[in-house]
């Protein structure tokens, strides 16, 4: 809410500065901005009752631990139930209605221009004399009017649900359908407001209206929320209805218009009209001194609780000096509980006199897995992958080009951007955009990579996964000023993520071929911890980067949610004291096996004083048949318990090469 | 027969100072070439009387061994000098590539570092979430202003409830109360979205949430918490104000601001003591325990930690923005 400072500053009163001003406000908990003259309020939407000046200055006073008495001068009038002018009332929308009707209006002039540019100010368009004068008593206490030209209504008055199917000519002369659960003022014609957000053009004040009915309701604020908003419309009077609105203040609001309407034109006669009211519930909240001082660390005493509590307004009605028991005034709708009157004696005795203990500590639990991810992003670091974000949302063709489980998407009904309604469901697509980004700047080597949660929907379930994702990119081979070519590929790549997971403590890692994830192509592998599949890795498939990317780039992608530490306890293998012998031999095996299947058939069987063995080096071409290669192992002996003699390790030998023969057909090669 | 003693310290002495190959053959002609004491004095032997002869000779060859093994060690000494061929060490290193975890990252690690370490636990949420968990059990009462404030992104889905992209990280206060057991000290970072873009807003940023829910919890225990807190992540004392707010998941409600700068007070953070609203919806008995919580965005903490000034710049990908990241 937006306030003249030289109009609020005479209506508190106060000498204080602008700044110091909106400073007070701002401590008892409504954060002011300074825009030139004004001050700007953002008052929280549960404080409808500040959004008036008198709201505000009872604020003002409570700092100033003042009770706020005065009130704005008006005459009293007398108010009559007449079945002729207010008739039916919904009850579960309408709190109170009341008209105030004045006849024979003449020499109509404008407001004062202390009161034309306050409400300038505040934002609030000067529209004629009557319809401001409304607006600046909705302001000054803080309930909405409405001012109809009575000469264009057919009276009695109905405060009804709407029901009626034409549409309803609102101020400005824009059509709406109204729906059925908009509450609306009617007349014997029709609809000719809706309640608490705005008037109807047929009815509106003009120049030359000489007679008015000044409304003033209260609307129930369940009934009116939203319902601006659906007529895209946002008015002041909605606003302040939305929030809530004093429901005791109406008839003094019309008092007040009343008065303040000698001041701006002369007329004949006024007379008050109420419909059936609702009698205004007392509620009562209690308040035991013992639990407000454990909750707050403070130690304050009944009195002081009281005089912070009555200077808002709250009536002390119990006199037990430990459980006290407050009135709740009318404009405090917000307050119920306990706790919202410990809000109350916190924010006036100011949070900045609550002191300050030092942290406590919570207690010892066991760890869990948000220290995988960070093992894994410190491997990645240490590696010289950079972490990159993004947004998750993407376009449909994206989510099925890198949709590699045939998943459902998440797909969102109001998308920032039409083209990109889906959620992800691969980190890929934002790495892909963000090589061809930075290799157009001339980066040329990158190692990427971005944790982040992708998403499916599964039935009427929404699925949500943790992926860590990376890619290698080299767009010309790394070399070094002495032109040396530092070479990388699939095996290199393969290494990378193989000293990553097993620094991570993955002991049980497998990897296996063919991974189906559709960012690879067929050069890919799945990643195994025991059976379970914890991510893949692969050549990165140039097609589905759709030109993003141009050469040949390796990617992985790896599923932390997936990854448990193994706590057991290391069984140490005794060290052997005895030297180790070597033995390489050349097999010759049908390229149909893998060395996957030379590493599994050695493993398999159990061959005496074999320690380790390790591949050497593969050769095809020159000398080796076609659809055979040539590889070079070497085998590793050793014994626990003494020195190898060549006949054993000879007999070991003949172990290995027989159990190659029988499983892949293996020969020695000369 | 006379045999010089000093010999030996003199060749070691001499040997010292050889700084090449040549100076040290050079130097080795000296004491065992043809001319040297040594070579002569076995010459001169004949003269002795063989008793004589027998005793110098023997002491002559320890001489002769002692030096051989002296000039041997240092011949290898210089050989491996000399071996040794001198680079221009100043040149580069191979190309590599520096790794450096996102600034997001690297922040969120600091604020989770100070809390862990009071043996708060971390948990990830969802951040697809339906309406019960984002507002309903967070005391949001349906159609309430306070949800009009939260710009959400809602999710086409056929069930009942309402799925939306969580618009805080306040959720996990609920699916944290209704799952661990009390005492609960626990933090959640994560993702939240609202759908709003400007260059001060994002549809995506990140919020690390906090709670507490313990017996004798106090106003004052929150407050000491956060201001500790700011200094250890800004490394200095701060000036902190707290000054009431609305949350309708806390009551009462706080936003922390601090003086930063010459830009005045800053809004850093929002927090407050649980609702006993939503201790109940968690069934938390509010008679024995309450809680306090707290929510704080990373891209503002980071904005302010490396005077980044466009929060677009973290999610750009941009390599010249993020290479300034790596310590």
């Amino acid at each position: 809410m937006k306030v003249q400072y030289s109009y609020l500053k005479n209506f508190l009163p106060t000498t204080l500065s602008q700044a110091k001003l909106a400073d007070v406000f701002t401590k008892v908990g409504f954060e002011c901005d300074l825009d030139g003259p004004i001050i700007d309020f953002d008052i929280t939407p549960n404080r409808g009752d500040a959004l008036s000046l008198r709201g505000l200055k009872r604020e003002f006073h409570a700092h100033q631990s003042q009770k706020l008495k005065d009130t704005p001068s008006y005459k009293k009038l007398k108010f009559e139930k007449d079945k002729t002018v207010i008739n039916k009332i919904d009850k579960t929308g309408c709190g109170n209605y009341h008209l105030m009707v004045i006849t024979g209006l003449s020499s109509i002039k404008n407001l004062d221009s202390k009161k034309r540019n306050f409400l300038s100010a505040a934002g609030v368009p000067l529209i004629s004399p009557l319809v401001d004068l409304g607006n600046y008593v909705m302001l000054e206490i803080g309930a909405p009017m409405h001012v109809f030209d009575l000469d264009l209504l057919d009276l009695p008055i109905n405060v009804l649900f709407n029901s009626n199917n034409e549409p309803f000519q609102i101020i400005g002369g824009d059509l709406k359908n109204l729906e059925d659960s908009s509450l609306t003022i009617q007349d014997q014609k029709g609809v000719q407001a809706v309640a608490g957000i705005i008037g109807g053009e047929k009815t509106s004040v003009s120049n030359n209206t000489t007679n008015i009915a000044v409304e003033a309701a209260f609307f129930h604020p369940d009934k009116i929320v939203n319902q601006a908003r659906k007529y895209g419309l946002a008015t002041d009077a909605s606003h302040r209805f939305e929030r809530g609105v004093d429901p005791a203040i109406q008839k003094k609001a019309l008092e007040r218009f009343h008065f303040l309407l000698d001041d701006i034109a002369e007329y004949d006669a006024v007379k008050c009209f109420e419909g059936n009211s609702q009698a205004l519930k007392e509620k009562f909240v209690p308040l035991s001194i013992e639990r407000f001082n454990n909750f707050s660390g403070l130690m304050l005493t009944a009195k002081t609780i009281s005089s912070l509590l009555e200077n808002l307004g709250f009536t002390l009605k119990s006199t037990n000096k430990k459980n006290l028991s407050f009135k709740v005034p009318s404009h405090r709708f917000d307050i119920s509980l306990e706790e919202d009157l410990y809000e109350e004696i916190l924010r006036c005795y100011g949070y900045d006199n609550i002191p300050i203990n030092p942290p406590k500590p919570g207690p010892i639990r066991s760890k869990n897995k948000i220290s995988i991810t960070s093992a894994l992003k410190t491997g990645l670091v240490f590696g010289g992958f950079k972490e990159l974000m993004h947004m998750p949302f993407v376009s449909e063709e994206n989510f099925m080009k890198l949709n590699s489980n045939s998943n459902k998407p998440a797909e969102l009904l109001n998308p920032i951007n039409e083209n990109e309604p889906m959620m992800r469901r691969s980190l890929f697509e934002g790495l892909f955009s963000a090589i061809n980004f930075n290799v157009k700047k001339g980066y040329s080597s990158l190692k990427v990579f971005e944790l982040g949660n992708v998403f499916h929907r599964r039935g009427d379930n929404f699925i949500q996964h943790e992926h860590i994702s990376g890619i290698v990119y080299h767009h010309e081979p790394q070399k070094s000023w002495d032109s040396k070519v530092i070479p990388y590929d699939f095996y290199s790549f393969k290494a990378e993520m193989h000293k990553l997971l097993r620094i991570i403590g993955i002991d049980d890692l497998q990897l296996e071929p063919n991974s189906n994830n559709k960012a690879f192509n067929l050069n890919s592998m799945n990643i195994f911890s025991g059976k379970k599949v914890i991510g893949a890795l692969g050549e990165i498939d140039l097609a589905v980067t759709k030109k993003l990317i141009k050469n040949t780039a390796f990617g992985f992608e790896l599923y932390p949610e997936e990854i448990s530490y193994n706590s057991k306890v290391l069984a140490l293998k005794p060290i052997s004291k005895f030297p180790s012998s070597t033995r390489d031999i050349n097999i010759l095996i049908n390229k149909s096996h893998t060395y996957k299947d030379v590493q599994q058939t050695l493993t398999n069987v159990s061959i005496s004083l074999l320690n380790n063995f390790v591949l050497l080096n593969t050769f095809e071409g020159k000398g080796i048949p076609d659809g055979f290669i040539s590889m070079t192992l070497s085998f590793i002996f050793q014994s626990a318990e003494k020195s190898l003699k060549d006949a054993e390790i000879n007999d070991s030998m003949g172990q290995v090469l027989s159990i190659l023969k029988k499983s892949l057909g293996a020969e020695v090669r000369s | 027969m006379q045999i010089p003693q000093d010999l030996i310290d003199t060749a070691k002495l001499k040997l010292k100072s050889v700084q090449s190959e040549a100076e040290f053959f050079q130097l080795r002609a000296q004491f065992l070439g043809k001319k040297s004491y040594v070579i002569s004095a076995f010459a001169s032997l004949k003269s002795l009387d063989p008793k004589e002869k027998v005793l110098a000779a023997k002491e002559l060859n320890i001489l002769k061994e002692k030096l051989h093994a002296i000039f041997e060690e240092a011949l290898e000494v210089i050989q491996n000098i000399d071996e040794v061929s001198a680079l221009d060490v100043t040149l580069p290193s191979d190309p590599y590539l520096v790794g450096a975890e996102h600034p997001i990252s690297k922040v969120a690690e600091r604020v989770i570092s100070y809390f862990s370490a009071l043996n708060y636990q971390v948990f990830s949420g969802n951040e697809i979430e339906t309406d019960y968990f984002n507002f309903e059990a967070l005391n949001f009462p349906e159609n309430h202003p306070a949800r009009q404030m939260h710009d959400t992104f809602y999710i086409k889905s056929k069930s009942k409830s309402e799925y939306l992209l969580r618009t805080h990280t306040s959720n996990s206060q609920i699916h944290s109360m209704l799952r661990e057991p009390l005492p609960l000290y626990m933090l959640s970072p994560g993702r939240v979205y609202r759908c709003d873009s400007d260059t001060t807003h994002l549809p995506m940023f990140t919020q690390i949430e906090g709670l507490v829910v313990d017996e004798n919890v106090t106003f004052g225990d929150l407050k000491g918490i956060i201001i500790n807190f700011l200094e250890y992540f800004f490394d200095e004392k701060m000036e902190v104000r707290f000054r009431p707010s609305y949350f309708p998941f806390t009551e009462p409600s706080a936003e922390v601001d601090i003086k930063f700068g010459d830009n005045g007070w800053l809004e850093i953070l929002g927090c407050g003591m649980v609702h006993p609203n939503v201790l109940t919806n968690c069934n938390i008995d509010t008679k024995k325990y309450r809680g306090f919580a707290f929510g704080m965005g990373i891209e503002r903490l980071a904005m302010l930690r490396y005077g980044v000034q466009d929060i677009r710049e973290f999610y750009s990908s941009n390599l010249d923005f993020l290479n300034q990241f790596t310590s």
